[in-house]
């Protein structure tokens, strides 16, 4: 394994996240900054700047063209990947705490939060691709308030105009986008709050973390769990590995009810466990907090992670981890 | 180092394990199957244009 420590975030990250091609990793986090990095050397290639608040969120879309990020500063921002300008600017009454992009990059979806007297939203916004990418309506296409617990996380779905949410309860749901009606949900999903939530490639399942200690694998259609993952740290990120079945997982508490450093150790490591048998298989050392958000290559040949200590750290398997079987000869599809 | 721990593995734990991949994969199957009709029959009813698109996306995903 190979890290690679990037270096130039002020504060603690809140979400990275990797192109298709996995060349490039975005990060954002608490200093009001969005950095792009080259995957490979760890080189910085640039900066997203104009949030006046923590950059909750961000998710480039598939063809590596524009990127959206949700801040505290109550703005959804859309961005030329390649020039580093803002492109479009929605405004809201609350912060924005989640973005996704749609499967065909048509689509934004995000989440609002809810506080001082506004609730809680859900807006799905058009996307013109169309020219430079300024032309954007202000306009919502769709938007709805979800019913009960507050909705912290989003995403399209497995099929055009659903939305799957994870909530503060530790609820995950599924939403018709033109109704806004509730469709399917599991109040148990978790016992706790759902701080991470990312869908399989082919959005047929996802795999969610959550303050409860644990990560779960649900089928998106029924959104009936298939699989348990249980730590005994709270998670605050989970993400799935393609080409290999296994989910990584970060968390851990903060340092403040945590007296020697022995039980510190450990605490801030990227769990690896077997997506199908629930097993742990391996963890891997580094950041000096927890860890806030993990996110693997689409290629699978490399995985990130962002921590409370403000770095990135890129680990590139080495070829051992693509010979390693250490189940045997079964082979798990994706 | 390998064998040596492979040895340790139960024959029960490989049964299980072996039960546990069989399932996944069985589903995952039906999952596959479920988009690939899902997608067709959305096709249909979309227009020529954007039936190609649909095309298109699926030659990248295989």
């Amino acid at each position: 394994m190979r890290p690679i420590l990037l270096q130039g975030h002020e504060r603690s990250l809140t979400q990275i996240k990797f192109n298709r091609e996995g060349d490039l990793l975005f990060s954002a986090s608490k200093d009001h900054v969005i950095n792009v990095w080259f995957t490979d050397n760890g080189e910085r290639l640039g900066t997203y700047d104009g949030h006046n608040g923590t950059v909750w969120t961000i998710d480039v879309d598939s063809q590596s063209t524009f990127l959206v990020s949700g801040s505290a500063d109550n703005l959804m921002k859309l961005w030329s990947v390649q020039t580093g300008k803002c492109l479009f600017t929605w405004e809201f009454n609350t912060a924005v705490k989640r973005v996704a992009f749609s499967e065909t990059d048509d689509q934004i979806v995000c989440v609002t939060e809810q506080r001082m007297g506004y609730q809680g939203a859900i807006w799905i916004f058009d996307i013109n691709r169309e020219g430079d990418g300024t032309q954007q309506s202000k306009e919502p296409a769709n938007m709805f308030h979800p019913v009960g617990s507050k909705a912290t996380l989003c995403a399209f779905a497995h099929v055009p105009g659903m939305i799957v949410t994870g909530h503060e309860s530790g609820k995950v749901a599924l939403f018709d986008a033109k109704t806004g009606e509730e469709v399917q949900s599991n109040e148990r999903a978790h016992m706790d709050v759902v701080t991470d939530l990312q869908l399989s490639s082919d959005r047929s399942y996802f795999v969610t973390s959550s303050k409860d200690k644990t990560a779960r694998l649900h089928e998106t259609k029924t959104l009936e769990v298939l699989k348990t993952y249980t730590t005994e740290t709270p998670l605050n990120s989970a993400a799935l590995s393609p080409g290999k079945p296994y989910v990584l997982l970060g968390g851990g508490q903060e340092a403040m009810s945590v007296t020697t450093t022995s039980l510190r150790q450990g605490k801030f490591e990227t769990r690896f466990w077997h997506k199908i048998f629930e097993e742990e298989i391996g963890r891997v050392k580094g950041h000096f907090g927890p860890i806030n958000t993990i996110a693997v290559s689409p290629k699978g040949d490399c995985y990130a992670s962002g921590g409370e200590d403000g770095f990135v750290r890129v680990h590139h398997y080495d070829e051992s981890y693509f010979r390693a079987k250490p189940y045997g000869d079964l082979e798990v599809d994706e | 180092e390998d064998a040596a721990e492979e040895s340790n593995v139960s024959a029960e734990l490989v049964a299980l394990r072996k039960r546990l991949v069989d399932e996944w994969n069985a589903w995952r199957k039906r999952c596959k199957e479920e988009i690939a009709d899902e997608r067709k029959r959305r096709g249909k009813k979309a227009d020529v244009d954007s039936d190609e698109q649909k095309e298109e996306e699926k030659e990248e995903i295989e």
